[in-house]
């Protein structure tokens, strides 16, 4: 009995730490290893019990025409490219693993004309406590001066996507919040 | 109470009623007790402080520290993981076996698992809901259950499974999605659940504690495979409630206090909810806009499953305690389930079933609490029978005379009932 809680508790022990570390491991891989897209986006401050204050952002790339048939829940890999202005726009849908980077992801619906909606998993980026909402706010500033953009910037590589940083008009929104709190 | 028996203990002595060596056992056996309770209260304060210590944690990484590089915060996240598994290794190798070193080091390890893939979150923004943090954090901690023996890290992972269910099926936007992750969470800690405390019957605080959770969550959770299944799921939440009854009344969860019996009180009160609700004609009249045909098939097989998990522990508790024996709410799933499809030809039948049986309910709940000489279960079937002229009280035609005369005669009923068992005590004092 000893030696099974012994091996059990191992197991346990390897498995707490493994989970956190496969997504440490998969994370790092892709922001050095992954194709860096802009995603065009607008952020709102909401808040997680246990991950505190972030941001949500919610990205103009979420679908694409394809005439395939495709059903709410099912995988998806996603190719992108970029537009004339450097944002990253929907290149195909694929159900087969491509040789270009990828995003493999789930499909929300199929809406009418063939437009596919998919989900995109990089929707949060998490900031101090204190720097979500004036972030926000900033952001509602840019919108009102439509020579601004924002927009997250996304390493995908792998079917993986993580989100390195929130831009407006080229510039940081940490750098812009810290900015406005000094 | 133990302290004024010591006290009393010499006059008793001197006054000859008895001898110094009965004073000395009534000494050692209230001296015993004292330190029972006195290391009940090491648990309890152990396991809040561990809580404590470890929420607290969360919510100061929760803040998000900007000025700190990712590998800091990473390293920071899984720095009380690791404390928490020293802790539990400690434990394990050099065999302690203390209850408050157990408990709450079983507590903090499971604040510290979440501690940790908060911070991996945040550091990578991860996306993801809710639901899918809570149900990575439950897996990685119900093995701490077994490993460690801990009763508080069970109660944990029954509340935190629960929020996942609730969480994906009832509180998420076009949510009702079934979550079998649930199910399979729940079943993972069953085992210990049997073994640490139906086996050896070992009814103590924990015992009563993770019955409630585990009761409740069901309670709560059935639903979330019930989407598209019109009334026909109430099948299964008679037969759910039913199978508590008869399990509340098994030699293997009785605990001989209704309110630590939660099986008991969760499926009764939710076998006479049910019956209730089923007693309004509107009930019976009630047209889904789903056809039988589309209900979900998971449903109906949830509905089948219940049906027949009650009907087994129906079998198997009459041939152990004989019909007579059985208590009456135990009947309610198969009584439901037959009103249920003369309800469907008839509206006005099935609530007239529904009303006698309420009645036939409470009947015999107050014919059992005169046989046990219990006052509160012979009061619960008075307020059965109240709750039922309550609910006719808003559908019927009856005049306000007849109301008002059928009231006067449960508030008698209650006067009379009450009065005639109390005078019996006295009697028998």
């Amino acid at each position: 009995m000893r030696t099974f809680v012994i091996i059990l508790f191992a197991a346990t022990c390897l498995a707490q730490l493994a989970v956190p570390g496969k997504m440490i491991w998969n994370h790092e891989r892709l922001i050095s290893d992954g194709t860096p897209y802009k995603f065009q986006t607008q952020p709102i401050d909401p808040s997680d019990p246990f991950r505190g204050k972030y941001i949500t952002l919610s990205f103009s790339a979420d679908h694409t025409y394809d005439t395939a048939d495709w059903s709410p829940g099912e995988a998806v890999n996603v190719v992108f490219t970029t537009d004339s202005a450097g944002f990253a726009t929907v290149d195909y849908l694929t159900r087969d693993a491509p040789e270009a980077p990828f995003l493999r992801t789930t499909v929300n619906y199929k809406g009418s004309e063939n437009v596919v909606y998919f989900h995109l998993p990089f929707d949060r980026f998490y900031m101090e406590e204190s720097k979500a909402k004036p972030a926000e706010d900033a952001y509602a500033q840019a919108t009102r001066d439509t020579a601004r953009v924002c927009y997250g910037l996304v390493n995908i590589g792998s079917g993986g996507a993580v989100i390195t940083d929130v831009f407006i008009n080229n510039r940081s929104v940490r750098d812009i919040v810290n900015e406005i709190e000094n | 109470m133990s302290k004024q028996i010591l006290r009393a203990l010499p006059e008793l002595v001197q006054a000859g009623i008895i001898d110094e060596a009965t004073a000395e056992r009534v000494k050692v056996y209230y001296d015993h007790q004292g330190s029972a309770s006195g290391n009940r209260l090491f648990v309890v304060f152990g396991i809040l402080g561990a809580m404590l210590v470890g929420m607290g944690i969360v919510l100061i990484l929760a803040h998000n520290w900007d000025d700190l590089s990712r590998s800091v915060r990473v390293t920071i996240g899984i720095l009380p993981l690791l404390a928490g598994q020293i802790l539990a290794g400690r434990l394990i190798f050099k065999g302690i076996d203390n209850r408050t070193w157990r408990e709450g080091t079983g507590a903090f390890l499971f604040c510290a698992i979440g501690v940790c893939l908060s911070v991996v979150s945040q550091a990578y923004n991860m996306g993801g809901d809710l639901a899918d943090f809570l149900l990575t954090w439950m897996c990685l901690a119900v093995p701490i259950i077994y490993v460690l023996g801990s009763g508080t890290t069970a109660m944990l992972c029954i509340a935190g499974i629960t929020w996942y269910g609730c969480e994906l099926s009832y509180f998420t936007y076009l949510g009702s999605h079934a979550a079998p992750m649930y199910w399979a969470v729940i079943a993972s800690i069953l085992p210990n659940y049997y073994y640490t405390y139906l086996r050896p019957q070992l009814k103590n605080n924990f015992y009563v504690l993770i019955s409630w959770l585990l009761v409740l969550s069901l309670t709560i959770c059935l639903a979330t495979v019930g989407e598209n299944t019109g009334r026909l799921f109430l099948i299964a939440y008679v037969s759910l409630f039913s199978a508590f009854v008869i399990a509340g009344e098994s030699d293997l969860f009785q605990t001989g206090r209704v309110l630590s019996n939660s099986f008991l009180v969760v499926g009764s009160l939710g076998v006479v909810a049910i019956l209730l609700t089923a007693s309004f004609v509107d009930f019976w009249d009630w047209e889904s806009n789903l056809d039988v045909a589309d209900y979900s098939t998971l449903g109906i097989v949830m509905v089948a499953l219940m049906t027949l998990i009650a009907a087994s522990a129906l079998v198997v508790h009459v041939r152990s305690k004989g019909v007579a024996a059985v208590n009456t709410k135990a009947y309610a799933f198969l009584f439901f389930i037959a009103v249920y499809f003369i309800g469907a030809q008839s509206a006005a039948i099935g609530a007239l079933l529904m009303n006698l049986g309420i009645l036939v309910l409470a009947v015999y709940t107050i014919r059992s609490g005169a046989q046990q000489n219990h006052l509160g279960i012979l009061n619960y079937g008075l307020l059965i029978i109240t709750a039922l002229i309550l609910c006719r009280f808003f559908d019927t035609d009856l005049s306000f005379v007849v109301r008002g005369l059928l009231f006067i005669g449960v508030g008698v009923g209650f006067f009379g009932t009450n009065y005639y068992l109390i005078k019996q005590r006295r009697g028998n004092t």
